[in-house]
C-alpha cells in the first residue's frame, strides 16, 4: 500500500511556523528600528552599582552581659574600576588625599580585578575631613566612592587583647580554603583569639544593594535590596573587673612582660586572661597602616603573642608540686619527714645549689618555703622517668584543650626522650635538676592553671575554656557546657599533705605575698632560672581552702622571685574576684 | 553507509544548524568574555559541540525504522532516567533538573526525553492504521502522559510544554478528526487552571509579571525590561561583536543560556538577529520538507515532532527575551550554552537526515 503523506495539514504547519516567525521579525523591526534609538539610550543612562552591604560581627559580652567588643559606623573610601576615568590622575588625587601611595591603590584595584562591578576598599575608617575633602573635589574623583561600614570596636583597648584577637584582610590562603563559605578578596576575617575561634559564630552575611545611578554617581533609585544578616552576639567567661584587675596588676610588676590567669575550678570558665605586652586591637580594626602593623610584628617582645598559652617557660620551683606528689604516692615521704637542708646538694662531684642553709625542717616547711635541698633528694629518689610520669599525669606537657588558637605544648624530657628533644643525653644529675623544674622542662601558664585547678578540686582536669554562650539569630542561648577531661588519681592523703604545704607557702612561707586576709588561700611560687636572663617569677594558687573557686596563676616574665613579682600580681586579682562587688554568682 | 544514502543527505539542513552551532560559540564568547573564565566556557561549548555531533552522526547512520523498533526499552529507559533526576537529581534554581554523570558533570535527561518521546510517540501512533478513534488516541496520551508528568513535576514547566506542542502537532500530522482535536483543545483549556495551582511560586510569579513587568521591576521584570532594552539598543546593525554594554552589567540573568538572544540582538543589531532568524526559518523549511517527503507515515510523525520541538523553542526562547513571551528557561537550539540541549537538538537534526536519507525515489 502507497503511504499517502498528509498534505493538508502538513502545509497549514508551514503556515503557521511561517506566522509565528513573521511576529518574531515584525517585533524586531519594531524594537530594533522603530524604537532602537529610544532603547539604545535607555542602554546609555543604564548605570548600576552594585554594593555589598557589610554585615556587622556579633558582638562579643563579658559573663555579666558587658560588652567588651561591639561595632561603630566609619567610612570606607572605595573606587568602582568600571567607572575610573582617566585612572593616573584620579588615582594620584585620591592617593594625595588619602596620604597613600598610588601604587597601593593600583595594586587594590588589581587584586580586585575580577569583581568589577563592585566598590574595591582603599582605605577603611577615614575621618570625617577625608570624607568633605573627596566629596568636594567630587567632579575631579569619578568612579571614587564612600562606603559607610561598621567597624569593629573593641571598648577596652589592650586588656584583654589576647583572648578577643583582632581583624585583618582574608589572605590569600585562607580565600582559597573558605571561598566556598562566601568570603571574598577584602573580607575582613578573626585573625587570632575569640575573634578566630569564634569566626563562624561573629561573622554576618552581607547584604547587597543594586543601585541605579545618574552619569555622575548620583543614586536615582535603589533597584533591589538583600539586608545585611548581622553576626551572632556572643558572652565569655571572662569577667571584665577580673580582667581588668589581672591586666592592671600585671602591667604594675613594672616588667612589662608575662602572663595572667584566673580560672574557675569547677567549670574551666576563663575569668581573666591576660598576655603582657599587648596591643590595641582597634588598630587592626582599621585595617593597620603598613608603619604601625610593621612596628607591632618586628618588636622584639612579641606583643602579639598570647603568653598564657603560647609560649613555654620553665616551670622552676612550681613544678615541686609534682615531685611532692610523686614522693608522697610513692611513699618515700610522708607529712612528718624530716629533713637536713644545709643548703647544698652533693651528687657525685656535683654540687645543687640552695638558698640558704635551712638547717632541719619538716616537709610541710619544705614546701612552704621551697625548700630546694628537700626536693633534690626526692628528685633524685624518684628519678626522671617518674618525675616525668607524674608531671603528666597531673596534666603538664600536654595542651589543655583551651577553645583559643595557638596553645602550644612544652616539653617535658625523660631519660629516654631527652636526647630525641633536645639534643643532649641525659645525665644523673638530670632527675635532681628537674625536681625544681628546671633544665629541659619547659611548660606554659594555662598548663600550670589546669594542673592547679586538679589539685583544687580532687583531680578533676576541666578543660579551661573562655566561651560562655552563643545567641542564636533568635536571641535564644546556646551555653558551652563544662567538659570533665579526665580525672588524676590522687590518693588523698597525698592530696591533703600536698594542700597543707600549699597553704602554709601562702601563710607563712615564700609566697606570703599573696596572702588576704580572711581568705584562706593556697598556692606555690616559682623562680625559674633560665637562659634568657634573670628568673621567671611564678605563683600558681587557689581559694577559697575548702571549697575553691579561683585557681590563679600570676607569671611575670624575668620577675627574679615569683614571691616577690608574681604574688603580688595573683593577690590583686584574688583581692578583685573576691571583693563583694565583683564576687556574685552570674549566669551558671 | 552507502553512496545511495548520501546522496540524499540534506546539506542545507545540516549547514543551517552548523552555522547556528558556530555563531553560538562567538555570541557565549561575548556573553562571557567578562567572566573570571571566558575560556573554561568555550572550552567547554567545543567539548558539547564534539559529542553533539558524534549522536548527530550515529543517529543519522541507523536507520530510524531500527530505532523505532525498540520504541519500548527507549520509553522505559527515559521514565527512569526521569525518576532518577526526581530521586538523587541536583537542584538549581528551585528545581531539580540535572543529575551528576561523571565528567558530563551535569546531565538533563528531560531534554533527551524530548526526542525519546518523538520516537516513541511517532512509533506507536503509527502502529495504529486508522489513527480516528478515542481507542487508539487514549494509550497514546497515557504514553505521553507520565514523562510529561514527571517532567512538570522536576518541575520543569517550560519542556513540559514543548513536549505538549510536540504531541499535538504529531497528533494533528497523524490525522487526527477535528472533532476529536477540538475536544482535546477545549479539555487543555479546562484544565489549564488547575494547573496554575500546581506552578510553583516562582512559575506563578514569572508569569504575572510577563503580563504586567512594571509590577515587579526590581526583580523577575527587570529582567524582562532590561532584555528589551538591549536587544532594542542595537538598532538596525547591532553594537559589534564584544560591544554590549547590557551584556557588561550583570543584571541580565543567564545570559550565555537562556538570555543568549540578548546578545544577538544587542551585537548584531536587527540584521544580525534576522540572519539567526533566516537560518532557522533554512532549517525548519528543510525539515518540513523531510517530513512531506518521507517515505513512510512513521517518518514523517518523527519529523513533525522535530520540527515542534524546534519550532516551539525558537518562537518562545525569542519572544521571550523581545517582551512576547513570559520567562519560562526554554534554551534557544545550537546557540544557548548548556551541553544536554545541544546534544539533544543534534541529534534530532541527526534524525531528520535519517529519515531525509531513506525517503523513497521521487518520481515526478
Amino acid at each position: 500500500m502507497e503511504y499517502q503523506q498528509p498534505a493538508k495539514r502538513l502545509f497549514v504547519i508551514n503556515l503557521l511556523i511561517g506566522m509565528l516567525m513573521s511576529i518574531l521579525a515584525v517585533r524586531l523591526w519594531q524594537l530594533q528600528v522603530l524604537q532602537g534609538g529610544y532603547y539604545l539610550r535607555q542602554s546609555e543612562e543604564n548605570r548600576i552599582r552594585d554594593y555589598t552591604l557589610s554585615a556587622p560581627r556579633g558582638i562579643i559580652y563579658d559573663r555579666k552581659g558587658r560588652p567588651l567588643v561591639s561595632n561603630r559606623p566609619s567610612f570606607t573610601v572605595a573606587v568602582l574600576p568600571l567607572e575610573l576615568q582617566d585612572p593616573p590622575r584620579v588615582v594620584a588625587r585620591l592617593a594625595s588625599i588619602l596620604g597613600i601611595t598610588p601604587e597601593e591603590i593600583t595594586h587594590r584595584v588589581e587584586a580586585n580585578r575580577l569583581r568589577l562591578f563592585e566598590p574595591v576598599r582603599i582605605k577603611r575608617d577615614v575621618g570625617a575631613a577625608i570624607v568633605t575633602l573627596i566629596e568636594e573635589n567630587r567632579l575631579d574623583l569619578p568612579g571614587v566612592v564612600i562606603l559607610v561600614e561598621p567597624v569593629r570596636h573593641y571598648l577596652h583597648d589592650k586588656i584583654a587583647a589576647h583572648v578577643l584577637g583582632y581583624l585583618g584582610e582574608i589572605d590569600v590562603d585562607d580565600l582559597a580554603a573558605r571561598r566556598s563559605e562566601g568570603y571574598r578578596p577584602g573580607d575582613l576575617i578573626g585573625k587570632a583569639g575569640v575573634e578566630r575561634a569564634t569566626e563562624a559564630v561573629l561573622r554576618g552575611i552581607d547584604g547587597r544593594m543594586r543601585v541605579e545611578v545618574d552619569a555622575l554617581g548620583r543614586p536615582l533609585r535603589i533597584l533591589s535590596r538583600v539586608p545585611a544578616v548581622p553576626g551572632r552576639p556572643l558572652a565569655l567567661t571572662l569577667d571584665l573587673d577580673v580582667q581588668r584587675a589581672a591586666y592592671d596588676a600585671l602591667q604594675a610588676s613594672g616588667l612589662g612582660a608575662g602572663a595572667a590567669i584566673a580560672m574557675d575550678p569547677r567549670s574551666g570558665d576563663i575569668l581573666a586572661m591576660v598576655s603582657l605586652p599587648s596591643y590595641d586591637p582597634n588598630q587592626f580594626a582599621m585595617g593597620i597602616g603598613s608603619t604601625a602593623w610593621q612596628a607591632i610584628t618586628a618588636d622584639q617582645r612579641k606583643p602579639l603573642l598570647n603568653r598564657a598559652l603560647g609560649a613555654t617557660y620553665e616551670p622552676g620551683s612550681v613544678f615541686k608540686l609534682v615531685t611532692a606528689t610523686a614522693a608522697l604516692d610513692r611513699g618515700i615521704v610522708s607529712r612528718r619527714t624530716m629533713f637536713d637542708a644545709p643548703g647544698y646538694f652533693q651528687l657525685g662531684q656535683w654540687i645543687f645549689r640552695d638558698l640558704k642553709a635551712w638547717g632541719r625542717i619538716d616537709f610541710i616547711t619544705g614546701i612552704a618555703n621551697s625548700v630546694n635541698v628537700v626536693f633534690y633528694t626526692l628528685g633524685y629518689r624518684l628519678g626522671g622517668e617518674e618525675l616525668a610520669n607524674y608531671a603528666l599525669l597531673m596534666g603538664l606537657g600536654e595542651p589543655t584543650g583551651i577553645d583559643l588558637p595557638g596553645e602550644i605544648n612544652g616539653i617535658i624530657p625523660r631519660p629516654s626522650t631527652k636526647e630525641q628533644l633536645v639534643g643532649e643525653p641525659w645525665y644523673p644529675g638530670d632527675a635532681v635538676n628537674m625536681s625544681i623544674g628546671q633544665g629541659a622542662i619547659t611548660v606554659t601558664p594555662i598548663q600550670v592553671a589546669r594542673m592547679v585547678t586538679g589539685i583544687a578540686n580532687g583531680g578533676q582536669l576541666v578543660q579551661p575554656h573562655v566561651l560562655l554562650l552563643t545567641y542564636d539569630r533568635d536571641r535564644t542561648e546556646h551555653r558551652v557546657d563544662p567538659v570533665m577531661q579526665r580525672v588524676v588519681p590522687y590518693r588523698p592523703e597525698s592530696l591533703a599533705v600536698l594542700q597543707e604545704g600549699m597553704r602554709a607557702v601562702v601563710d607563712r612561707g615564700s609566697g606570703a605575698g599573696a596572702r588576704i586576709e580572711g581568705l584562706p588561700m593556697a598556692g606555690k611560687t616559682g623562680s625559674a632560672e633560665n637562659p634568657r636572663g634573670r628568673p621567671h617569677a611564678w605563683f600558681a594558687g587557689y581559694a577559697p581552702l575548702d571549697a575553691p573557686r579561683l585557681v590563679v596563676v600570676a607569671f611575670v616574665e624575668h620577675g627574679f622571685r615569683g614571691g616577690i613579682a608574681a604574688a603580688p600580681v595573683a593577690r590583686a586579682i584574688f583581692q578583685t574576684a573576691f571583693s563583694p562587688a565583683v564576687d556574685q554568682e552570674t549566669g551558671r | 553507509m552507502s553512496k545511495r544514502l548520501l546522496r540524499y543527505l540534506d546539506w542545507p539542513l545540516l549547514a543551517a544548524m552548523l552555522a547556528l552551532m558556530a555563531g553560538g560559540v562567538l555570541v557565549l564568547y561575548s556573553a562571557v568574555h567578562n567572566t573570571p573564565n571566558p575560556a573554561e566556557f568555550v572550552r567547554a561549548r567545543a567539548v558539547h559541540i564534539i559529542i553533539a555531533l558524534i549522536v548527530l552522526g550515529l543517529l543519522a547512520a541507523v536507520d530510524y525504522q531500527a530505532i523505532a523498533r525498540v520504541w519500548r526499552s527507549i520509553l522505559a529507559g527515559t521514565v527512569l532516567a526521569l525518576l532518577a533526576v526526581l530521586v538523587m537529581g541536583r537542584t538549581s534554581f528551585g528545581a531539580q533538573r540535572w543529575i551528576g554523570l561523571g565528567p558530563l558533570a551535569a546531565f538533563q535527561p528531560a531534554e533527551l526525553a524530548k526526542l525519546a518521546l518523538i520516537v516513541t510517540l511517532a512509533k506507536h501512533i503509527d502502529g495504529y492504521k486508522e489513527f480516528d478513534s478515542w481507542r487508539a488516541l487514549v494509550p497514546v496520551l497515557a504514553h505521553a502522559a507520565l514523562p510529561l508528568a514527571l517532567i512538570a513535576r522536576q518541575p520543569d514547566l517550560g519542556t513540559a510544554l514543548v513536549v505538549a506542542a510536540i504531541l499535538a502537532a504529531m497528533l494533528f500530522v497523524a490525522q487526527l478528526p477535528a472533532r476529536m482535536l477540538a475536544a482535546l483543545g477545549a479539555a487543555a483549556a479546562t484544565v489549564a487552571p488547575l494547573g496554575w495551582r500546581l506552578l510553583h511560586d516562582y512559575q506563578r510569579h514569572r508569569l504575572l509579571v510577563f503580563l504586567d513587568p512594571s509590577a515587579d521591576p526590581l526583580g523577575g521584570g527587570y529582567a524582562l525590561i532590561q532584555s528589551k532594552i538591549a536587544v532594542g539598543s542595537g538598532q538596525f546593525l547591532g553594537k559589534g561583536l564584544l560591544h554590549g554594554t547590557q551584556s557588561l552589567l550583570h543584571f541580565i540573568p543567564e545570559q550565555h543560556t537562556d538570555f543568549i538572544f540578548t546578545v544577538v540582538g544587542e551585537e548584531f543589531g536587527f540584521v544580525g538577529a534576522c540572519v539567526l532568524l533566516g537560518l532557522f526559518a533554512l532549517w525548519l523549511w528543510r525539515a518540513m520538507t523531510i517530513a512531506a517527503q518521507a517515505k513512510d507515515r512513521l517518518g514523517t510523525l518523527m519529523a513533525v515532532g522535530v520540527v515542534a520541538m524546534v519550532a516551539f523553542h525558537l518562537v518562545v526562547n525569542v519572544g521571550m527575551t523581545v517582551g512576547l513571551m513570559p520567562i519560562t528557561g526554554i534554551p534557544l537550539p545550537w546557540v544557548s550554552h548548556g551541553g544536554s540541549a545541544l546534544i539533544t537538538m543534534a541529534g534530532a537534526t541527526g534524525l531528520l537526515l535519517s529519515i531525509g536519507m531513506r525517503r523513497k525515489k521521487i518520481l515526478f
